[in-house]
């Protein structure tokens, strides 16, 4: 589904060049959930930014749904982003003045759907997320967990290939933070890849795979073996310690 | 898209009235100078009597001093003299042709105790009428034969008509004129040309005279004009007619209808072996120069609309672009402090394209509404002008804010909110969205 080779991202400021991710390679398949940890400011966001099209890299190769996206036009990342990606973020990003139903719209209006399908399809997204009878509700009317449950249908809506979630459930408190990933987890078994940057140990630990970032490189754990079981490898003991 | 995006302009206006005020007051402001400026200026320069200006034609004949021209520029005299219009209104070349001068007349009203009042008075040919298309709202303009011996008939406005008989039909009813007494044959509707085309030797933003009578009343009256008299030699002869057949005086406006190129070229040649015959006896000894001039090229030549209407019209399009400049901050400041939502759109599939295009038509959005407003302003403005211009007029205003001007407003507010906005959404869109998403 998605596959990054020695890809690297630099941020200037002025004559400061911050190498946000270096030589990074990846390779998710279709349908696996996977989580990525990392301490603050070791490349996460700038790799869910990057894979997401939202954000351009000035080395390496990145392929989506085995297509090369390395080099494309803003009108071809949007489209791909439209049609290919859906993101969920910590803070939800409704559009405040846009009701449930408008905020589930906005992807489907880029995507120049009928009017009549793009109905259905906000209708049913958001009886999937369980707010059929808040259709009409500005976000400022909805508490945190529906907002990020209004988030997740415009995604539904849009039924995209690979999900991008940026601490789905960093603003929110257990019992709502566990129903959004029960949301995810059915989504991802009805054959959705999702990625999914967060800082809880117990939410990593619910995807087929975690993975770790650190000074803008990759560590995946199960590439880690062999090594001797009885023994924690030392990149993993210092990827669980910053996680947690 | 266009209603999406005009549906999220609408909400983005409700959601900040008092910036989109400033807007729009900024953008009616640059809009109500405009049209007004642009009223002013159209009216002056708008063809007088469209469809038929380009046959009616102007005659000039250089009778003018043979030691100096009339005009630096080689133009011959603005008015023709009694002896050359008598001969040359002897051609049958033109479909029609009136000569004319205005003079000032005193009326004596029927009724008991009314005093006698002055009034302009034009002197025509009966071609006048159907020449220039006046309407009539009773009865009609004079025959031919009344021009030749001259009959005593008028022809009067409806003005007068209401002053003197109520605004009853008057056709055959008498009125006193100077010494004599003139049947009237027609009463004009209103006719109120933008510019008094036929005559543009003075003002030509006068109203048509309230009389016309026969021509060639003058010599029986020993009419004087109430125009401008233009001579270059020591007028000579005993007595008014006598002066008036030998005068070199130019004082008459001559018009002619040629209806196409072929008899343009005829009268023209008319007129030029009209002065060579003429220099024969003496007269015309300066190089050919006569024209015969169209309508709108005649108006063009006199400069009848003002220059300083044409600069005051540019300048007042100059204000626009000045105001317009001078929104771009507050879109630019509207536009990026919802850089977050545009960030979520961007990542959610918007193009910069799209993004562009919401934020322009959100700009146009506003432009039109400053359009509006601008066009209420106007009303008031072209208003203040009109009692300028006219003071005390009661009749309809001079300037008046056609649909033409409208469409002009709503056109120019569109440009400027367009010169205010593109910026602003330029900037707006080519923001990387990764960044916007930063701030939400």
């Amino acid at each position: 589904m998605l596959k990054m080779e020695n890809v690297t991202k630099i941020y200037r400021t002025g004559l400061v060049e911050t190498r946000a991710l270096r030589d990074f390679s990846l390779e998710v398949e279709e349908g696996e959930f996977v989580t990525i940890t990392g301490p603050s400011g070791s490349g996460k966001t700038t790799f869910l930014n990057v894979s997401g099209l939202l954000d351009g890299f000035e080395q390496g190769k990145y392929w989506l749904d085995g297509k090369d996206v390395s080099r494309l036009s803003d009108r071809e990342m949007s489209r791909i982003r439209n049609e290919k990606i859906g993101f969920i973020f910590q803070s939800f990003n409704l559009i405040p003045d846009l009701d449930v139903f408008d905020n589930v719209d906005v992807p489907l209006r880029y995507r120049g759907l009928s009017a009549k399908e793009r109905k259905e399809r906000i209708e049913r997204a958001v009886a999937q997320v369980g707010l059929s009878s808040r259709l009409r509700h500005l976000p400022s009317q909805l508490s945190g967990g529906q907002q990020q449950r209004v988030a997740i249908a415009r995604v539904l809506a849009g039924d995209p290939k690979m999900i991008l979630a940026d601490e789905p459930t960093g603003n929110l408190d257990s019992a709502m933070a566990r129903e959004i990933m029960d949301l995810l987890e059915q989504i991802n078994e009805a054959g959705t890849t999702i990625i999914m940057v967060t800082h809880s140990p117990e939410h990593a630990q619910r995807a087929n795979r975690q993975l770790h970032i650190a000074d803008g490189r990759m560590v995946d754990f199960e590439r880690i073996a062999p090594f001797p079981l009885n023994q924690v490898h030392p990149v993993q003991e210092t990827a669980r310690r910053t996680a947690s | 898209m266009l209603l999406y995006n005009l549906r999220l302009a609408a909400r983005s206006i409700r959601r900040h009235p008092v910036l989109t005020g400033l807007i729009v007051a900024g953008i009616a402001l640059g809009v109500a100078v405009s049209t007004t400026f642009l009223t002013v200026y159209n009216t002056l320069a708008r063809d007088p009597i469209p469809g038929k200006s380009d046959r009616l034609h102007y005659v000039r004949l250089d009778s003018w001093d043979p030691r100096d021209a009339y005009s630096e520029d080689g133009a011959p005299p603005q008015q023709v003299t009694y002896q050359d219009l008598r001969r040359i209104m002897r051609s049958d070349i033109p479909t029609r042709q009136a000569a004319m001068f205005k003079s000032r007349m005193y009326i004596y009203p029927e009724k008991a105790g009314d005093r006698p009042f002055r009034e302009l008075v034009r002197l025509t040919f009966s071609d006048f009428f159907p020449m220039f298309d006046v309407p009539f709202r009773y009865g009609s303009g004079w025959s031919r034969s009344a021009d030749e011996k001259p009959e005593a008939v008028v022809v009067i406005s409806s003005e007068l008509n209401d002053r003197l008989f109520g605004g009853e039909n008057s056709v055959g009813r008498k009125i006193r004129i100077e010494e004599g007494e003139f049947r009237v044959v027609g009463v004009l509707d209103q006719w109120r040309p933008r510019v008094l085309f036929y005559d543009m030797t003075q003002n030509p933003n006068q109203e048509p005279e309230n009389v016309f009578m026969p021509f060639n009343f003058i010599e029986p009256m020993e009419i004087q004009t109430a125009g401008n008299l233009m001579g270059w030699r020591q007028e000579e002869g005993d007595g008014f007619l006598e002066r008036l057949h030998a005068s070199e005086m130019a004082f008459a406006q001559m018009w002619v209808q040629l209806d196409d190129a072929a008899q343009v070229k005829a009268y023209h040649s008319f007129l030029d072996a009209y002065a060579m015959d003429q220099k024969k006896s003496g007269r015309f000894q300066r190089p050919l120069n006569n024209r015969v001039t169209p309508v709108l090229e005649l108006m063009e030549e006199w400069e009848v609309v003002p220059r300083q209407s044409r600069s005051l019209a540019l300048i007042s399009l100059l204000f626009l672009v000045v105001a317009a400049l001078n929104l771009v901050g507050l879109f630019l400041g509207k536009f990026l402090a919802r850089a977050s939502t545009v960030g979520v759109r961007r990542a959610l599939g918007a193009s910069r394209r799209a993004i562009f295009l919401q934020h322009l038509v959100e700009c146009e959005l506003v432009g039109v509404l400053g359009g509006l407003a601008g066009l209420l302003l106007s009303l008031g403005s072209i208003a203040a002008v009109n009692r300028f211009y006219q003071p005390g007029a009661a009749d309809e205003a001079f300037f008046q804010l056609d649909a033409r001007m409208v469409g002009a407003a709503i056109v120019l507010s569109l440009i400027a909110a367009a010169i205010a906005g593109i910026y602003p959404a330029w900037r707006i869109c080519a923001i990387p969205p990764a960044r916007h998403l930063k701030n939400q």
